[in-house]
């Protein structure tokens, strides 16, 4: 199968009074049609801007610094606001995290579809835009869309609103979708719904979708390969079974460890100790090394590259050179 | 609900007349207090050849010999009847001089008013569109500069470059003599006037705007709008314009009292005939009872202005 999305090298950085902060640095990963990659990490480890990267939605104080975005080959990462448009929508789309904010309150919600559809399928009647508007709201969940649709976003709840915006995200039958923690602002009950929705969306609409969180929990439930991310890099790649029951880099393991499934009962959640660096200041060599109980000398002078450990497995992190200290397995 | 409205419409009558009495008291007491002969507007230089006898008698029949107090009641007492008095310098009803001279204002003052909201929303648009760029740093800077020129210095600039200088414009007056139907004369007479009208207004507005709209444009929405595909001039006219807009009307209602001092200013520079040169005469020379009239009318135009905009508040639900 061939890739859809192919994302290599990319870095990212903004320019701030304080200096250069290094949001993303040397990406790559590929995303093939109908698959679902889960990005996790910490807050501000650049999920997100790695996702608007792609779609080119960041702000002026942003700068793409090196590498490429293929799309089914082609490279967009010279492409200009006038191209993007073409393709937003259309190739991709976005669902954000904030669902009160990413509607505006002044106009109805299906008016908001409505405006999606338009834009996508040329010369639809106005009467067949809002019919084909109501069966996306009524795809995404939301009972009696030709009533609902008239409500301006305040009179919705956050779960609908945020099933609308998922309507509006697939107006355009996108190939890809990213999804930038859409269940974050939610309720937990409501996050379970709405991710088990999207779940069976993807698999009807065979779409793949890049899907950011951090929370493995909900990574797990929804993705067939994730991807950990630290500091702007990501560390560690793989599917969502390498992941959860054979991770290899210490990051991940950390993660792993904090959920509350692994737990004594009654005890202390499990934390990593210390705070990821500033993406203004990043130290030499490895950015997780003086958070790691397992680092070696090597992790202080020299950034690890990407160890392969199996066709779809990849971690960054020097305790899988062949040259490191034989570690009890896998270092728990 | 009916019940209710209907309080609150008694409510604010009350508030409005109540505001109105105190503007009459203060403008009544302070004129009086402010030095200055009465007698010279009425009697002109004839006042300087009085003998105290003949004084005593022209202040006497102008009603000026009482304590304050009785004046304020006695011209309260009228006032409600509807009888404003004569005005002293034009010895006919004041209600008349004004009326003569109002529709002028009112000419200068729409058509200032309008072309100011309607240009400041153009720029500000402008000015949104090319954020941070060269267009917008340019228009910025001259805004500011020229927002902080007084008006009776731009007033002066103006007459001697295109009045005095180059012969262009008319410098003075509402219309040539002899033409007040004719409106060509009119238009040429305004186009100073409303220049510098326009010119010192627009920059306060048009930032404000330009600010609004920018407000705007940061939020998630516009992102998400953005990523649904649509291109820039759709997200601000469809999105960003109209959640700007109503914030913008009621601060163009709420600005009415900005545009009409700065119309009497430009008036009184220019020699309009309007309602500004008015009111700086009658209070220069002590004509009581048209300054205390001119007053009370703009008055309670800035008041009644001040309610359209909270009542619209109130209405916009969103």
């Amino acid at each position: 199968m061939s890739e859809l999305l192919e994302v290599k090298d990319l870095s990212v950085s903004f320019d701030t009074p304080q200096g250069e902060a290094q949001a993303v640095r040397d990406v790559s990963f590929s995303l093939k049609s109908g698959e679902v990659l889960a990005v996790v990490g910490e807050s501000g480890c650049g999920k997100s801007v790695l996702c608007k990267t792609v779609m080119k939605l960041l702000p002026p104080s942003a700068k793409i610094k090196s590498g490429s975005i293929l799309v089914n080959g082609t490279d967009i990462i010279g492409y200009q606001e006038r191209d993007m448009c073409k393709l937003r929508g259309k190739l991709f789309s976005m669902v954000f995290q904030d669902p009160m904010a990413s509607l505006n309150p002044s106009i109805p919600v299906g008016k908001q579809v409505a405006e999606a559809v338009k834009i996508h399928q040329k010369g639809l009647s106005k009467k067949e835009i809002y019919k084909r508007a109501e069966e996306l709201m009524r795809l995404t969940g939301i009972a009696c869309p030709e009533e609902h649709m008239k409500w301006y976003p305040h009179q919705f709840s956050g779960g609908m609103r945020q099933r609308t915006v998922m309507a509006i995200a697939l107006a355009g039958n996108p190939k890809i979708v990213f999804a930038d923690e859409p269940t974050t602002a939610l309720d937990v009950a409501v996050q379970a719904q709405i991710l088990d929705m999207f779940k069976k969306l993807q698999k009807k609409l065979g779409m793949a979708v890049v899907f950011v969180t951090h929370d493995l929990g909900v990574a797990a439930r929804i993705a067939d390969r994730i991807a950990v991310m630290y500091a702007g890099k990501i560390v560690e790649t793989g599917t969502a079974e390498e992941i959860f029951y054979d991770a290899r880099h210490p990051y991940t393991l950390g993660l792993l460890r904090s959920l509350p499934m692994y737990a004594e009962p009654k005890g202390e959640l499990y934390t990593i100790p210390g705070m990821p660096p500033s993406p203004l200041s990043l130290p030499k060599g490895d950015a997780f090394a003086c958070r790691n109980e397992y680092a070696l000398k090597i992790d202080y002078e020299e950034e690890p590259p990407m160890f392969c450990i199996s066709d779809t497995h990849y971690a960054a992190t020097w305790l899988l050179d062949k040259r490191a200290p034989k570690l009890p397995a896998p270092y728990r | 609900m009916v019940r209710y409205r209907l309080l609150d419409g008694v409510k604010k009558v009350f508030l409005f007349l109540f505001s109105i009495f105190l503007l009459s008291a203060a403008v009544f007491f302070i004129s009086r207090l402010a030095p200055g002969d009465p007698l010279v507007s009425y009697y002109g230089e004839r006042v300087e050849r009085m003998g105290i006898q003949e004084r005593v008698w022209a202040e006497e029949k102008l009603g000026l010999k009482d304590s304050v107090w009785v004046q304020y009641i006695r011209w309260l007492g009228n006032a409600i009847r509807g009888e404003f008095g004569i005005s002293y310098k034009y010895k006919m009803d004041v209600i008349e001089v004004i009326k003569g001279r109002i529709g002028n204002t009112l000419l200068l003052g729409g058509v200032g008013f309008c072309l100011v909201f309607l240009l400041a929303l153009l720029l500000g648009i402008f000015c949104a569109w090319h954020e941070n760029r060269m267009p917008d740093r340019i228009v910025c800077t001259l805004g500011t500069i020229t927002s902080c020129i007084p008006e009776f210095w731009l007033s002066l600039l103006f007459i001697f470059i295109f009045s005095t200088n180059l012969k262009w414009l008319p410098g003075s007056g509402a219309y040539a003599v002899g033409k007040a139907d004719d409106w060509g004369s009119r238009m040429e007479h305004l186009i100073l006037p409303l220049t510098v009208l326009v010119v010192s207004h627009i920059w306060y507005y048009a930032y404000m705007v330009r600010n609004r709209i920018l407000e705007e444009t940061g939020t998630d929405y516009v992102l998400l709008a953005k990523a649904k595909g649509l291109n820039k001039r759709q997200i601000m006219f469809h999105h960003c314009l109209r959640n700007a807009i109503p914030s913008y009307l009621s601060m163009a209602a709420a600005s009415v009292p900005h545009v009409l001092g700065g119309t009497y200013i430009v008036e009184t520079v220019f020699s309009y005939p309007g309602i500004g040169t008015l009111s700086y005469e009658s209070a220069r020379y002590k004509d009581y009872n048209l300054l205390m009239l001119l007053s009370i009318l703009s008055g309670a135009f800035v008041i009644l202005c001040n309610m359209a905009v909270q009542k619209g508040a109130e209405r916009d639900g969103r």
